[in-house]
């Protein structure tokens, strides 16, 4: 082995760090009315190393596969039906550069048509960041000496808005629920649909009651239901003996997640099924 | 007309901005702490790297909302781009992209990293994603250099 490959050798050994790739943004959702028409994020480059910033629109909203995972559904050109605002922004500014550790104030202006009805209309806005090249290997031999391998790292960043125009309410029903025991967990699904016309941003509660009413299990997740998903959630049940339970299902208009103020009021849909545990 | 679009614009651009402090903790990060490495390659002999690796594979850190959910996902590249054509196969497989609800890289739960992961963030608000994978250069590799871009997209499932 030569000197020059020794040291090459030896430099590899150690981790090779990343270099200004991301930004801050907050807030992680924005929500604007029609009164205001306007709102703002703020990038934060918390880097030594400027970091540049693209910004744009693009319609959008979680949806469930087959299994119940959760997916986002993206649409370049989002069907007519679907209550896009994605052609309705203008970002002020779309491009920067983030100093190291600066900040910059985007704005979000929204111009709907006037004939656009009352309701909710949707958008996910995408912040990418980029940094430098980085060179992350060198391929180094007597064949082929000065070969040089570099990957550039990108950081895409997806939030969602929310515009809401007159009066926007959301609403919801559940049905189908079920449940699955695979391996050590309980495995509930339930078909959430949309009845108001604004996404229901709410919580998924349920617990496992076993024959004397006592809570076993618990499992609490957030959901966002823009038309119909059915999402599946799981419960540890690897403690939980054999008998009849009584699995209590509801879905409430609160986010931890969210300020109080923006998530829409629905009234708490509930369902429950019986179950036997072998 | 011209004008008046340029005085909106100033007067949209010149309104007040709320401070970090006002979003609450409502905010998302994410930080490119390691890039994926794929050491001493040699000419015919493939580079692989584990998710698990703690000194050569990709790493990001997430901070979130606790109690939310995101999506993490790659856009990977098939290859490596070099000089006049050339080019070394890059090759992910489903299990090459790690979540770790605590960022230890021993707590990883795999995924594919081209389908993506849901998680929920929970009470807590950091999580890291982990990359590994494959490089495969050819025994008559062209001399040069060889680059390719790693896209991670986090997005806030809401």
């Amino acid at each position: 082995m030569s000197l020059r490959t020794l040291v090459l050798a030896i430099a590899l050994l150690a981790p090779v760090p990343a270099l200004a790739q991301g930004v801050l943004v907050a807030p992680t959702a924005v929500f604007i009315d029609s009164r205001s028409r306007a709102g703002s994020l703020l990038l934060v480059n918390p880097n030594d190393d400027p970091a540049e910033v693209d910004m744009s629109a693009l319609f959008g909203y979680p949806v469930t596969d087959s299994l119940g995972q959760t997916q986002l559904f993206t649409a370049e050109q989002p069907d007519s039906a679907e209550p896009s605002a994605a052609g309705w922004i203008k970002i002020f500014p779309r491009r920067m550069t983030l100093a190291p550790k600066g900040q910059q104030t985007v704005r979000v202006l929204v111009s709907p048509p006037p004939t656009a009805a009352d309701g909710e209309y949707w958008t996910r806005l995408v912040i990418v960041a980029r940094g430098g090249k980085l060179p992350v290997t060198v391929v180094d031999s007597a064949n082929t000496a000065g070969l040089s391998v570099g990957l550039t790292m990108e950081v895409r960043t997806i939030i969602p808005l929310f515009f809401r125009k007159g009066k926007a309410e959301a609403g919801l029903a559940v049905s189908a629920l079920r449940a699955n025991r695979a391996a050590d967990s309980l495995l509930v699904r339930a078909r959430l649909e949309r009845t108001g016309n604004a996404a229901a941003l709410g919580t998924a509660r349920g617990e496992m009651v076993d024959s004397t009413g006592k809570v076993r299990a618990t499992f609490n997740m957030p959901v966002a239901v823009y038309h119909a998903i059915e999402p599946r959630f799981s419960i540890a049940a690897a403690n939980l003996p054999p008998g009849r339970y009584r699995l209590r299902f509801e879905v409430a208009a609160a986010r931890q997640d969210l300020p109080a103020e923006s998530v829409l009021p629905f009234r708490a849909v509930r369902d429950s099924v019986s179950l036997t545990l072998p | 007309m011209r004008c008046t679009t340029y005085l909106v614009a100033a007067l949209f651009l010149g309104a007040g901005a709320g401070p970090l402090a006002a979003q609450g903790g409502r905010r998302i990060r994410v930080q490119g702490v390691q890039t994926l490495s794929f050491g001493n390659l040699l000419p015919g002999v493939p580079g692989v790297v584990g998710r698990t690796d703690p000194a050569r594979s990709g790493r990001f850190d997430i901070v979130a909302p606790s109690n939310g959910q995101i999506l993490v996902q790659f856009t990977l590249p098939n290859r490596l781009d070099g000089p006049a054509g050339a080019g070394i196969p890059l090759t992910f497989g489903g299990g090459d992209a790690g979540f770790s609800a605590d960022q230890s890289i021993g707590g990883q739960i795999g995924f594919d990293p081209r389908v993506g992961f849901t998680a929920a963030t929970g009470r807590r608000r950091r999580s890291a994603v982990f990359l590994g994978g494959r490089a495969q250069p050819s025994a008559g590799q062209r001399a040069g250099s060889y680059t390719a871009v790693v896209t991670l997209t986090v997005a806030n499932v809401l």
